[in-house]
C-alpha cells in the first residue's frame, strides 16, 4: 500500500468522516445520472428508431411514448442541471464553482500534480478533499456539453411547440444553433460525448473506489468522506470558516 | 345593397372570359382564407377586397435563377382565379412572360418604377451575386445589385420568392463562386421584405401574400427570418400526413420494400420534414394534386436557410461527419470512442494495479490488508 500519510486517500489507522456532500449535491448528481441514462437510452432510439413495428398505425406510439418520456427526462436533465449550477453559488465549499473553475494557485498547480499522477509519472496523488482540479476542468467541459444538448433540445422542441407556450419562446436558440438540422446534428453529437464522458466517470470511480481503496463512492450515497484525521480536521474547519 | 364599382364590373367580365365562374371564384377566396390560417368569415371580405380593391403594379425582376418560381407562379395547367389576381396586379416587367424586350423593357421596368413610385410591389427572384464587382449577372449593362437597390428601395413591399433571393439558395451554396447573396443581405435595411423560400416556392403562398395585401392594406405577420407565419410557421412534420406513422414508429427502410409502398414514415429515408418550415401538407403543389412526402419521396428542407449545404445528404438522417467520408454512421462512431474510452480506462486500470503489485512486492507490506472503514 502506498506509504503517504496525507493523502486522502489512505485507509491506515484512526480514521474520521466529514459531511463533504451536502444533500442537494448529492440529489442533483442522481437526478442527472438517471435522466441520461433514461435520455440516452430514448434518445439512441430517437435517431435510429430500431424497433419494428406492424399493424395499423393508430394501435400504436412507439416514438410517440419514447418521444414523451425523453422530454419528461429532459425535464428533469435540465431542472437538476441548473439546479446544480445554483447551488454553485450557495452550497459548501466543496461545492462551490471555484471546485470547478481553477483560480487558486494551488488548484491550478494541482493539475498538473493530478495529470502527473494519472501518466504514472508521480507515484502520489495529491490530496484533494472535494474535486481534484483536473476532474473538476473536465466538468468545466461536462457542464458545457450540458448547456449545448440543453440549448440544441430546447430549439428542437421549440419549433413544434405551440405558439403560446413557454417552449415556444425558445425558438431564439434556433439560428444559434445554425438551424435545426445542424441542432439535430449536434445534438446526436453531444449524445456520444456525454455517453462517453458516463463511460469515464463510472470507471475511474470504480478505479479510485476499488483500487484506491477511498471512500469515494459511498460518498456520494451518503454525503460522508472518510478522511484521515489531519485532512478531515482541516476539511472540518474549510467549512466552518465559509460559513 | 353594395354599389357596383368599375373595378367590379371589370372583374367579372374578366372572370367570365376565362371561363371561370362565381362558384370557382368564391372557392378560391375561400381557399385563400384557409392558407392565410383566417375564419372562413373572411372568404366574404376577400372576394369583396379582391373585386374593389386598386391592385398594385407588380415588376418582377429575375438574377441569378432558374426561372422555377416563375414557372411554379404561373402553373402550366389550367388557368386558375390565382393566376387572374396575379394578373390583373399589371405585371408591367416580368423578364420571362414581357412582351417587351430589350430597350422597350427597360423602358417599361423605368415607368413603372418611377409612376408607381412608393406604390408598388418588387418581386426578386434568385440570388444577387457581388462577386467581381457583380459582373456575374448584368442586364442591360447594370448589375443585378444595381439594379436591385433602386427597385427595392421604392417599393411598397419587396417580396423575396424562392430560396435563392430568400437566402442566397443554390448559387451561395459553398463555396459560393459568385460572391451570392439574399435579398436582405444585398441591399440591407429593406423594411418591408418578404422572404418567401423554398425550391420553388408555392405560387399559392404568393397569391395568398398578394390577396392578404389587397384585403387588409398591409403585410401579414413574419417570423425571425422575414417569413409569413402562415406560410411558414409550421413545421412540415407536425401537418405531415404520414406523421401518425412516426409517432407509431413505422418507417420506410429501403426504395419500394413493404413500409414505403404501405405509405410508412420517411424519416430514416433522411426525411428533412421535421426541420423544415413549409406548409406543402397543407396546401400541396399543382392545385394540391400531391407533394413530395405524399408520393412517397423524403422532404430535402428546400425551404431553410443553406439547404445545400445543411441539408445534404438528402437521403440520411443526419449531415456527414466533416473529415469522416460519407459513409460513415454517427452512431458506429460514438460507439467506437465510448469503447475506445472503456478500454483506455481498463488499460489504464491494469497498469495501476500492476504498478501497486510491484509496490507492495518492494516494500514488502502484507498483502492482505486493506478493509474498507
Amino acid at each position: 500500500m502506498s506509504a503517504t500519510t496525507d493523502s486522502a486517500t489512505n485507509n491506515h489507522g484512526h480514521l474520521d468522516r466529514v459531511y463533504v456532500w451536502e444533500w442537494p449535491v448529492r440529489l442533483f448528481h442522481w437526478s442527472i445520472a438517471a435522466s441520461v441514462v433514461v435520455l440516452a437510452v430514448t434518445g439512441i432510439y430517437i435517431g435510429n428508431p430500431f424497433l419494428p413495428v406492424t399493424g395499423e398505425a393508430t394501435r400504436h406510439f412507439v416514438m410517440g411514448t419514447m418521444k414523451s418520456i425523453h422530454f419528461i427526462a429532459a425535464m428533469v436533465f435540465l431542472l437538476s442541471v441548473l439546479s446544480r449550477v445554483l447551488w454553485m453559488f450557495a452550497g459548501n465549499p466543496y461545492a462551490r464553482w471555484h471546485q470547478f473553475v481553477p483560480v487558486s494557485a494551488r488548484r491550478l498547480k494541482g493539475i498538473w500534480e493530478t495529470a502527473a499522477f494519472y501518466l504514472f509519472l508521480k507515484k502520489d496523488s495529491p490530496a484533494f478533499v472535494g474535486h481534484n482540479p483536473l476532474a473538476g476542468l473536465v466538468y468545466c467541459v461536462v457542464y458545457g456539453l450540458c448547456f449545448v444538448m440543453i440549448a440544441t433540445g430546447l430549439a428542437m422542441a421549440s419549433a413544434s411547440a405551440h405558439v403560446d407556450s413557454m417552449l415556444s419562446s425558445f425558438q431564439f436558440l434556433i439560428p444559434l444553433c445554425g438551424g435545426l438540422q445542424m441542432a439535430h446534428f449536434l445534438h446526436h453529437i453531444g449524445m456520444w460525448l456525454i455517453i462517453g464522458f458516463v463511460a469515464h466517470h463510472v470507471w475511474s470511480a470504480f478505479l479510485v473506489g476499488t483500487v484506491e481503496r477511498s471512500s469515494l463512492i459511498d460518498s456520494i450515497f451518503s454525503g460522508y468522506k472518510v478522511l484521515t484525521p489531519d485532512i478531515a480536521h482541516r476539511a472540518r474547519k474549510h467549512i466552518e470558516e465559509d460559513r | 345593397m353594395d354599389k357596383r364599382t368599375a373595378e367590379q364590373d371589370w372583374f367579372e367580365r374578366e372572370l367570365e372570359r376565362r371561363g371561370v365562374s362565381r362558384r370557382d371564384f368564391l372557392g378560391f377566396c375561400g381557399t385563400m382564407a384557409t392558407a392565410l390560417a383566417l375564419p372562413p368569415l373572411f372568404g366574404s371580405r376577400i372576394a369583396r377586397a379582391v373585386e374593389t380593391a386598386p391592385k398594385p403594379t407588380l415588376v418582377w425582376l429575375e438574377f441569378q435563377d432558374c426561372a422555377g418560381n416563375t414557372e411554379s407562379f404561373l402553373r402550366a395547367s389550367r388557368p386558375t382565379v390565382a393566376d387572374i389576381i396575379l394578373d390583373t396586379l399589371s405585371i408591367d416587367y416580368h423578364e420571362t412572360i414581357m412582351a417587351a424586350a430589350g430597350h422597350q423593357a427597360e423602358q417599361n421596368l423605368s415607368d413603372a418604377i418611377t409612376r408607381d413610385h412608393g406604390a408598388y410591389i418588387a418581386v426578386i427572384e434568385g440570388s444577387i451575386p457581388t462577386g467581381a464587382g457583380g459582373a456575374y449577372c448584368t442586364i442591360g449593362g447594370r448589375s443585378a445589385l444595381d439594379i436591385a437597390r433602386e427597385v427595392c428601395e421604392g417599393a411598397a413591399a419587396t417580396v423575396a420568392i424562392g430560396t435563392c433571393a430568400s437566402f442566397g439558395g443554390l448559387p451561395a451554396a459553398a463555396p459560393n463562386p459568385t460572391g451570392a447573396l439574399s435579398v436582405a443581405d444585398a441591399v440591407p435595411g429593406l423594411e418591408n421584405l418578404i422572404n418567401m423560400p423554398a425550391c420553388p416556392a408555392n405560387g399559392e403562398n404568393l397569391a395568398a401574400l398578394i390577396v392578404y395585401y389587397v384585403t387588409f392594406g398591409r403585410l401579414p405577420e413574419l417570423d425571425g427570418l422575414r417569413r409569413p407565419l402562415y406560410a411558414y410557421g409550421k413545421l412540415i412534420h407536425d401537418a405531415c400526413e404520414k406523421r401518425a406513422h412516426y409517432d407509431a414508429g413505422q418507417y420506410a427502410e429501403a426504395w419500394g420494400d413493404d413500409g414505403h409502398r404501405k405509405g410508412y414514415c420517411l424519416y430514416k429515408m433522411g426525411c428533412k420534414g421535421p426541420v423544415t418550415h413549409q406548409n406543402c401538407p397543407n396546401v400541396g403543389w399543382n392545385e394540391n394534386t400531391n407533394w413530395p412526402v405524399g408520393c412517397g419521396h423524403p422532404c430535402i428542407g428546400c425551404a431553410e436557410p443553406s439547404f445545400w449545404d445543411r441539408m445534404t445528404p438528402f437521403y440520411r438522417h443526419l449531415p456527414e461527419i466533416p473529415g469522416l467520408g460519407p459513409h460513415t454512421s454517427l452512431d458506429k462512431v460514438g460507439l467506437g470512442v465510448t469503447v475506445g474510452v472503456g478500454a483506455a480506462f481498463a488499460t489504464h486500470t491494469a497498469l495501476h494495479v500492476a504498478r501497486k503489485n510491484a509496490e507492495r512486492k518492494r516494500n514488502a507490506v502484507k498483502p492482505e490488508e486493506g478493509d474498507e472503514e
